[in-house]
């Protein structure tokens, strides 16, 4: 099942909504979509911010197989970013060492089974799969 | 959907997904506590990476007069995102029940 976006913030809540429709279709364990829709966001929003400029819509696809739900984000006419490389955040912080931001692909990294990345031709496809439990 | 806002008792009151979408509403409002607060996440379903963000900013603000936020009722995913993020060391957070 897959679908452009148009590259905005405000398309989260039809992401989500396309989401759980997919998920009532195929009927996945409610425990992963949370995590599932908080990753998606994570890499849609990560794929706005950096590319403002970029007019092309942003193509989600979702698919599942024995319960693990596999989502794909695919960008066109883009820079590369891995966002598979580790990230150095420090989260032992104390308060007054911490500022907002960066804490997305730290925390997407600890919520998904399998994250990969590949670039090619000005193309950035992202892919990442959640099993139940 | 998200909507904040003070209850009766003073807490305030976060209802439905916070998401990136929906931070500059919640900044917003945020950016008008100036005392201590309890948060009540009874009926938020959903934060990002972008409300933590918000959060963040007004516990920053707030400890400059010894002052801070107290988030109770978590949900299980919102406690999750608060564990990997550390917040859980510099937030006071309840979990449901307590």
């Amino acid at each position: 099942m897959q679908k452009n976006f148009n590259r905005s913030y405000a398309s989260l809540e039809e992401i989500f909504e396309f989401t759980d429709r997919f998920f009532a279709t195929e009927d996945i364990e409610e425990s992963i979509r949370l995590p599932v829709h908080f990753v998606m966001e994570e890499l849609f929003t990560n794929m706005v911010k950096y590319n403002p400029e970029n007019s092309n819509d942003i193509l989600l696809n979702v698919d599942s197989a024995n319960g693990t739900v596999t989502v794909t984000l695919t960008d066109y006419d883009v820079d590369a970013f891995d966002v598979t490389a580790a990230r150095n955040v420090n989260i032992n912080a104390p308060l007054e060492r911490r500022e907002p931001g960066g804490l997305g692909l730290h925390l997407i990294q600890k919520m998904v089974d399998t994250l990969e990345y590949d670039y090619a031709d000005r193309k950035s496809t992202v892919t990442f799969t959640k099993r139940p439990g | 959907m998200f909507h904040i806002h003070f209850g009766d008792d003073g807490k305030i009151i976060c209802t439905g997904r916070l998401d990136a979408a929906q931070c500059e509403k919640a900044q917003s409002f945020m950016d008008s506590v100036e005392e201590a607060r309890i948060v009540d996440f009874s009926n938020l379903e959903y934060i990002s990476s972008a409300g933590l963000g918000v959060l963040l900013k007004t516990q920053k603000r707030l400890a400059e007069t010894g002052a801070g936020l107290k988030i109770i009722n978590v949900n299980n995913h919102i406690h999750d995102v608060f564990r990997y993020s550390g917040f859980n060391a510099i937030f006071d957070i309840e979990p449901p029940g307590n």
